[in-house]
């Protein structure tokens, strides 16, 4: 299995798409940086007019915190959508070359390759993650310091710089089960769909889809706490005032158990069919 | 025997790809699997490498190594973005070998290819790449290669090279080999024995020289004057330039070939040409 | 200079006004606060809006007399535009009358209370309800009505007897709801938008605690 995961690791870093994926998370997110601090004087105008009457205002609110919250607000579209991309690529190209058979010819076992594959995309969507939260704090805080961070979610709460950075960062880990997700599911529809182009179409209608449910209110509690569009965005209770621990853990646990139960159906269905 | 294959079925729906087939395979010879297109060769060999699983049949491989069978289905299928060194150390790394610089050259050396080039395979020409494929077969010394259609898309010298390489790894590393290919005279030289699909099913089957002499009905005589000997008029002759394809029903190649020399023709060359209706069909010739 | 335009002015109210003449206690206490000639002390500030989160902030208040007050903080703070002017000098800048509103208790606190009503229109406020502590010859609690900022009820509490700065002060005003622009509204908050939109205006309370303070008379 390990010499399995190398070979893949091996094979990600010697293409050029890696690159090319990583290129474009990082010019997406160089746009929201620049639309952020175009944005961020306009939205923090508009969430504190109304208190302008009654008070002064001491202290810089557009500041890299708020830069880095306005980011992870806007990348958990584009960012999962390459992700879904790249990862179904993975295995879209081994059958488009049909080096699966290759693969296959080899002493191998059907389960260990796919269960490497799933590994090996989790890791390279925790590695992107981590790339994206590294360049975001960086840039951020480099070009617009620190300071206190004000968000709208149940009112506005304000964080003091050190604990906005510790929600930020606790945010990303967050999101990154969000992003496991959606790679998950990509690299099943895979398995399922073979094709690359009809992969990614059904991996972008997917996300889609998600991102709409996830803002339906279905008037049933059991659904709008246990559909799993409706646990992608387990981050942001990060920036309630009062950090609700065990609707995150909850939420990020269930979460993992559907993508646990859709990498299995994956597994299930590369198992049964034949290579061909 | 290294590999036993018995009563494989294998049906697409109401399709029926393979019907009942069985064919048994000893160390170190080469067996030849000819029909035409769409007989089920490819599908044969996909379950025979485990790629695709029998409806009902059981396939025995008597070998004791990590790797017991390897192959090429189809086309050569590498990872275009690596090199050779790349696509070699993916598939070595995958059966946990280790691809030791020694490894490397010995396995590029067997094929015939070189060690040196270091740039994508992608740019590799179809010949090299069918090489690099069977580098890749060979990894991990596999009692039996399967090679589909090996000399499909190659030019006279690719497969004449081919050819060797073959043999080669017949004789000198006793490897069992199963060639597919729909163009008999391809396996004609190369093969031990011969199974005939057709239509899914085993029809014929035996030592290729039988085989192919069972088949052959007409032979190509190349020589000079041709046209005065009288024995080729007494035959169903047809007559080119310097050349007669001439078809025999009771009379013997030898003895036509020895009046023909009498008459004074000048006989350059004579080349059995096979029936293949005669060999794909279910009648003997 | 400051203090010589400051008794110009309240002489010339004075004149402007005839009869009405400005509370003697006030001036008392005005008199006290005048003394003040700068003070710096550690500031707590504490929110209280029902849809504001904020922690604690600290900084660092600092005033000179004839200047504003000043507040600094390395965190991002929301001060109150009224309250944090201790020493009255915005209230007494223009002109006024005051008229008596007879005694009242402020916290158990026997007070007597008067209006402050200015007489230019050059004045931000249109009437300020004072209650002063006679005795201990200072403010306890102020209403400020300004003329574009709303109200401002600032209560002041002092730690002993003696105390011309207050350590606690609650200022109390009314603030709007705010208007979140979609975008910005990271979760779906459909519900809270709905409530804001039926509570309408609200009130809300900061609380200044001074520590370490320190005056320059």
């Amino acid at each position: 299995m390990i010499s399995l995961i190398r070979s893949e690791i091996y094979k990600i870093s010697k293409q050029s798409k890696t690159l090319y994926a990583l290129a474009a998370i990082l010019i997406i997110e160089g746009f929201v940086i620049m639309s952020a601090y175009y944005q961020g004087a306009g939205i923090i105008d508009l969430l504190l007019d109304n208190l302008k009457d009654s008070f002064e205002f001491r202290g810089n609110l557009l500041n890299g915190n708020l830069i880095i919250y306005l980011i992870l607000n806007s990348l958990w579209f584009h960012v999962p959508l390459i992700l879904m991309i790249i990862i179904s690529g993975f295995l879209t190209s081994e059958y488009k070359d049909k080096t699966i058979e290759t693969v296959m010819l080899q002493p191998v076992n059907k389960l260990d390759f796919i269960l490497s594959k799933y590994i090996v995309s989790i890791v390279f969507t925790l590695l992107i993650v981590l790339i994206l939260a590294v360049s975001t704090f960086f840039i951020s805080y480099w070009i617009f310091g620190y300071g206190d961070l004000v968000v709208y979610l149940d009112g506005l709460n304000f964080f003091k710089s050190d604990d906005a950075f510790y929600r930020l960062i606790n945010a990303f880990l967050s999101g990154s089960i969000t992003m496991i997700f959606f790679s998950v599911v990509s690299l099943t529809l895979a398995v399922i769909l073979k094709d690359a182009t009809k992969t990614w179409i059904v991996a972008a209608i997917f996300l889609i889809c998600s991102n709409l449910l996830l803002k339906m209110d279905f008037n049933n509690d059991i659904v709008n706490e246990l559909f799993f569009s409706k646990l992608t965005d387990s981050w942001q209770y990060f920036f309630y005032y009062e950090i609700p621990y065990s609707t995150i853990y909850f939420k990020n646990l269930l979460l993992l158990g559907y993508s646990i139960v859709v990498m299995i159906i994956g597994i299930l269905i590369f198992k049964r069919r034949d290579i061909q | 025997m290294i590999l036993e294959a018995r009563n494989i079925n294998k049906s697409y729906g109401s399709l029926e790809v393979l019907k009942n087939v069985t064919i048994e395979c000893h160390k170190g010879k080469i067996y030849g699997l000819i029909g035409a297109n769409g007989a089920g060769k490819t599908t044969l060999f996909r379950i025979l490498l485990g790629l695709i699983k029998q409806d009902t049949g059981t396939i025995e491989i008597d070998s004791e190594g990590i790797k017991p069978i390897g192959g090429i289905v189809e086309k050569p299928a590498l990872y275009g973005y690596l090199s050779a060194y790349g696509n070699l150390k993916v598939f070595a790394q995958i059966q946990r070998l280790k691809l030791t610089k020694e490894l490397f050259y010995q396995s590029m050396n067997q094929v015939g290819l070189s060690p040196e080039r270091s740039d994508a395979v992608k740019n590799y020409s179809l010949g090299m790449k069918q090489r690099l494929g069977l580098a890749i077969a060979l990894l991990n010394n596999p009692d039996c290669i399967v090679l589909d259609e090996p000399f499909s898309g190659l030019d006279p010298m690719g497969i004449s090279a081919l050819h060797e390489l073959i043999k080669k790894l017949s004789r000198e590393n006793q490897i069992t080999i199963i060639i597919s290919s729909h163009i008999v005279h391809e396996l004609a030289d190369l093969c031990d024995n011969l199974y005939v699909l057709n239509d899914g099913e085993i029809i014929k089957s035996g030592s290729a020289n039988s085989l192919l002499k069972e088949n052959v009905t007409t032979y190509k005589i190349v020589g000079k004057n041709l046209e005065i000997s009288e024995v080729l008029k007494s035959t169903e002759v047809v007559y080119l330039k310097n050349a007669v394809f001439v078809s025999l029903k009771n009379s013997n190649i030898s003895e036509v070939l020895q009046k023909m020399i009498e008459e004074g023709v000048e006989v350059t060359s004579c080349i059995p040409q096979t029936d293949f209706k005669a060999l794909f069909g279910r009648e003997r010739v | 200079m400051k203090r010589f335009y400051f008794l110009l002015v309240l002489l010339a109210s004075l004149n402007s006004i005839n009869s009405q003449e400005i509370d003697s206690d006030l001036i008392i206490i005005k008199q006290r606060m005048d003394s003040i000639k700068s003070y710096e002390a550690q500031i707590k500030l504490d929110v209280d809006i029902s849809f504001i989160n904020m922690p604690s902030k600290y900084g660092k208040v600092k005033y000179r007399q004839g200047e504003s007050t000043k507040v600094t903080s390395q965190d991002f703070i929301m001060l109150p535009k009224r309250g944090l002017d201790l020493t009255l000098n915005e209230l007494f800048q223009h002109p006024f009358i005051t008229v008596d509103r007879g005694e009242d208790t402020h916290k158990g606190v026997n007070c007597k209370v008067i209006n402050l009503i200015p007489t230019s229109s050059k004045s931000d406020f249109s009437i300020a309800t004072i209650f002063m502590d006679t005795k201990a010859k200072r403010i306890v609690k102020s209403e400020i009505s300004t003329k574009m900022e709303g109200v401002f009820t600032t209560s002041l509490d002092y730690n002993n007897i003696v105390d011309v700065l207050p350590t606690a002060i609650e200022v109390e005003f009314a603030v709007n709801s705010i208007k979140i622009p979609l975008r910005f509204l990271g979760k779906e908050t459909e519900v809270d938008r709905k409530a804001i939109k039926e509570e309408g205006s609200k009130s809300g309370k900061i609380f200044l605690t001074l520590s370490e303070v320190q005056i320059a008379r």
